[in-house]
């Protein structure tokens, strides 16, 4: 069964744009959740985070993303209120506990632990439409000239996730059709099996990798001259056009103009860019009026009401506005 | 008068001498003599391969075909580790000396397994992945992607998921990804291992395609040669790691007579035990011979071409299934154990439906299917990828809800899923079977013997005789015996020596009581074993009746010996052979 955080190909400005442009884009409702405390500005950048997954076709994955952040939130709540002593406002004395010691319920603990559990679903959100929407495979391309290994063990991961998913429910039915003389598999033993399984999947595709060629050095390097034990190989890289020599190249750097991936790039950067102008802004005005400790103070002034309504527009706002360029 | 140049001599696309070489942990003293020294899997392999040519390598199950492309492709010892010597070039490179990263541009290679061959999220990207590495343009390389899936004519998956593509589709990716470069040499290792029939063929001829349009060399592993050594130029033998036999189609066929019978195909088999020559390579050239040796045997075959049933001219008392047996043949009716019709059958199948899928994409595999198995009956289940006879199975064994209707095995069922090694999560037999439960299921499979070894080390055979003792285990005794034995794809990578075992043991378990259904893609096997075939197609029974029938009734899913004779009935070599021989009456 897929996940319903696995990335999903699917017309779509957010599925075009570069990965570059997408963590800007996301990044910047996750950087408005940790700048802010307030409840009314998190809301937003979790409504802006959900209505981009929604615009781009990721509804199953901002569900399921709201789904785990809530219970995630709901968690980081009660153990928030059992861990914090601090607030005045005691809703509940449960006494002493063992481990805890003297344990008071406060609202401000509670509400404090809200706003840490809003700002864990904001980023879970938004995770969540980055997964569904973005290229894993163009990702760990823009990672291998600048970390060859990273990139491998991030290539090797992404395919082993859901082909050890596969073996698990494989391992599992295989248990479960043993015979009552066999000895019973209990979860230790399979966990043990999958993990060798995996060893061995992880090993083949290596392998694969191997032979498509990335082991080789980066292309970009490639064409500065320093490919290669064969010169064949060497042969084989020349027959591509080569990038016009620039001052680097002495150094045996080449100056690598990238190709913009799509026209949606700049809207994305863009939007990005002002969601986060808007929250500084916003926070140096004072927008973001709320305490928790000693007592709660909410004080949604119209700076907060004006930051958290601009965030939810600038999160629709590359697939609302006209901001897009031509394709590059 | 000005001298012509001559062209420059091309390099051989593979080139070979004297390669020996053993695994990691074998301390194989590659220096010294070899001979004789178990620990090599390769032993002073010699061989050259010319561009353009075909190669079938052909050899029994660790023979060295594997290992042989391995060391082409630079995967060993590169990647494999392990101990090497001699010379291994492809197209002009040193495949010792450069890795497999820098010979993939000179040679591709597809494993056996398409799984774990790809390595990108998209089929584009997974094609397009090598062309990356080596730092083709993108206009190039979009140019190389589109060119190679027209040619494997698989440009509707370039925007799929691979996890959403079925076994052939991703074989058919992981050959694109290692032909988009335009190597000189593609290696590859039991391709068809995992297809249908249908799949298969069309997968040997889209190679032969290329090879003869493209030029690219094909050195292509195989065990079941019938399908194969008809578009093969060359075959060369592997046995215990050296080169048995090297040379023309043709001239294996006579070789393996006399050397190898379990590498014979069931068309020379045919022949042979007809007593015609030349041994044909494939069905086309049986037809030929038939047709020019003797215009009464060629009756037998050509007539028939294009005919209607009801239009042969064959009595029914020369249909075959009422002809006597040729001296040798094992009769089906004399030797295998007769269907024990008493109630209650081994599975009871009746308006079964089953939905597999997610919310969105949730589809019916199974269509309303009807089907009963008795006691002591062999029952092979066919069709192609995906008809659903894994779900019918997995439905019988209660690891799948049917939607509508039911599936019942009531004296019991013993499911030896596709992967036997998902059964094997111990380090020692002995600790998998405990107690004399467990001895008595290992005998019954003939593996009493191997109580102290570690699973791993067992060879694919026992491993699977291994898996199939832990399902039986415990119920391996006269009334417990479950009253069904369902195997699933069992003779994937198994050479015909060790399918012959697993047809002993599967008469065995018939004999004893239990109704034995194996789904499989094997054709061969299938006629071989069963006594009734059951073809589902598109999650529905299209035919269901004695393997006579069912195996001689059409072009696919039909043995060698069917599509040759074309006789209702006949579907293996000594029927065959009694056929011609009747028709030479």
């Amino acid at each position: 069964m897929r996940s319903p955080f696995a990335y999903a190909p699917r017309p779509g400005p957010l599925q075009a744009a570069s990965p570059g442009a997408a963590v800007a884009y996301l990044g910047a409702f996750v950087a408005v959740a940790f700048l802010y405390s307030s409840p009314l500005v998190l809301a937003a950048a979790g409504a802006g985070a959900a209505l981009a997954g929604r615009c781009a076709g990721a509804s199953t994955a901002v569900r399921a993303a709201l789904r785990m952040g809530l219970t995630l939130a709901l968690l980081i709540v009660a153990v928030n209120a059992l861990v914090v002593d601090r607030g005045e406002t005691v809703l509940l004395r449960l006494g002493h506990l063992p481990l805890l010691g003297q344990v008071d319920v406060t609202a401000e603990a509670l509400a404090a632990g809200a706003t840490i559990g809003l700002r864990a679903a904001v980023a879970m959100v938004a995770f969540a439409v980055y997964s569904a929407c973005v290229d894993p495979d163009r990702v760990l391309r823009a990672l291998r000239p600048v970390a060859r290994r990273s990139a491998l063990t991030a290539s090797l991961i992404s395919r082993l996730v859901p082909v050890a998913a596969a073996d698990a429910a494989r391992l599992r039915d295989a248990a479960r059709l043993r015979g009552p003389a066999a000895a019973p598999v209990g979860r230790a033993a399979l966990a043990r099996r999958l993990l060798t399984g995996s060893l061995d999947r992880a090993v083949d595709t290596a392998a694969t990798l191997e032979l498509r060629g990335y082991s080789l050095t980066s292309p970009d390097a490639a064409r500065g001259g320093v490919l290669g034990r064969s010169d064949r190989v060497t042969h084989e890289t020349a027959r591509s056009p080569r990038r016009p020599p620039c001052v680097l190249a002495p150094l045996g750097l080449a100056l690598v103009r990238r190709r913009s991936a799509s026209r949606f790039d700049r809207r994305f950067y863009l939007a990005g860019m002002l969601a986060l102008a808007t929250a500084t802004v916003g926070k140096l005005a004072g927008a973001d009026g709320f305490h928790a400790y000693p007592t709660i103070e909410l004080d949604p002034t119209p700076a907060t009401l004006a930051v958290s309504a601009l965030v939810v527009l600038v999160g629709l706002a590359p697939w609302r506005l006209p901001l897009g360029g031509r394709d590059a | 008068m000005p001298e012509l140049a001559t062209p420059p001599r091309a390099a051989p696309a593979l080139a070979i001498e004297h390669l020996s070489y053993a695994y990691p942990g074998t301390s194989a003293p590659l220096t010294t003599d070899t001979g004789g020294n178990g620990a090599l899997v390769l032993r002073d392999v010699s061989l050259t391969l010319a561009p353009g040519e075909f190669a079938l390598l052909a050899g029994r199950s660790a023979s060295g075909k594997t290992t042989l492309l391995r060391a082409a492709c630079g995967l060993a010892p590169h990647f494999h580790g392990g101990e090497i010597a001699g010379r291994v070039e492809v197209a002009g490179v040193d495949a010792i000396a450069a890795g497999p990263g820098e010979l993939a541009a000179v040679a591709g290679y597809v494993a056996q397994d398409p799984e774990t061959q790809v390595v990108s999220t998209t089929v584009g990207a997974e094609i397009a992945l090598p062309l990356e590495m080596r730092g083709d343009p993108p206009a190039a390389r979009a140019r190389a992607v589109e060119e190679v899936a027209l040619a494997l004519a698989i440009p509707h998956l370039l925007g799929r998921t691979v996890d959403t593509l079925s076994g052939g589709e991703l074989q058919r990716v992981a050959l694109a990804a290692a032909l988009v470069t335009r190597p000189e040499l593609v290696l590859l290792d039991e391709p068809t291992s995992q297809l249908d029939p249908v799949a298969g063929d069309e997968l040997i001829w889209l190679l032969r395609r290329l090879n003869e349009e493209w030029g690219v060399t094909v050195l292509l592993a195989e065990h079941r040669l019938e399908r194969c050594l008809a578009a093969a130029d060359r075959v060369i033998a592997m046995s215990s790691g050296s080169v048995s036999f090297d040379g023309l189609p043709s001239d294996f066929l006579a070789w393996a007579r006399t050397s190898d019978a379990a590498l014979e195909t069931p068309a020379a088999r045919l022949f042979s035990l007809s007593g015609l020559e030349p041994l044909p390579t494939g069905v086309r050239h049986a037809r030929r011979i038939l047709s020019s040796t003797n215009p009464q045997l060629g009756r037998v075959a050509e007539g028939r071409r294009g005919l209607p049933r009801s239009g042969v001219d064959f009595s029914p008392a020369d249909h075959p299934r009422t002809a006597a047996p040729s001296p040798g043949e094992k009769s089906s009716e004399q030797e295998a154990p007769p269907p024990l019709r008493q109630d209650p059958p081994a599975a009871t199948v009746s308006s079964l439906w089953v939905e597999l899928g997610e919310a969105q994409t949730r589809r019916d595999v199974l269509r309303g299917i009807d089907l009963t198995i008795a006691r002591g009956e062999r029952v092979a289940l066919m069709g192609r990828n995906g008809a659903g006879k894994s779900t019918l199975l997995r439905t019988l064994a209660g690891l799948l809800d049917p939607v509508r209707g039911r599936a019942e095995a009531p004296a019991g069922i013993a499911l030896l899923t596709q992967s036997p090694g998902d059964y094997l999560v111990r380090e020692r037999v002995a600790d998998e079977l405990p107690g004399d439960a467990g001895r008595a299921a290992l005998r019954a499979v003939g593996l009493e013997h191997v109580l102290e070894a570690d699973p791993r080390d067992l060879s694919g055979g026992e491993r699977q005789r291994l898996a199939l003792a832990i399902a039986l285990a415990g119920r391996t005794d006269g009334a417990e015996l479950p009253g069904l034995v369902a195997l699933d794809e069992p003779t994937r990578g198994m050479d015909r020596a060790r399918k012959r075992e697993l047809e002993e043991l599967i008469e065995g378990l018939a004999r004893r009581g239990a109704g034995v259904v194996v789904a499989t893609h094997d054709v061969e096997f299938a006629a071989a074993f069963a006594g009734r075939v059951a073809l589902l197609g598109d999650g529905e029974v299209i035919a269901d009746g004695a393997a006579e029938e069912v195996l001689s009734g059409g072009w696919y899913f039909a043995t060698e010996v069917a599509r040759i004779l074309d006789l209702p009935g006949v579907i293996t070599p000594e029927r065959g052979a009694a056929a011609l021989s009747e028709g030479r009456g």
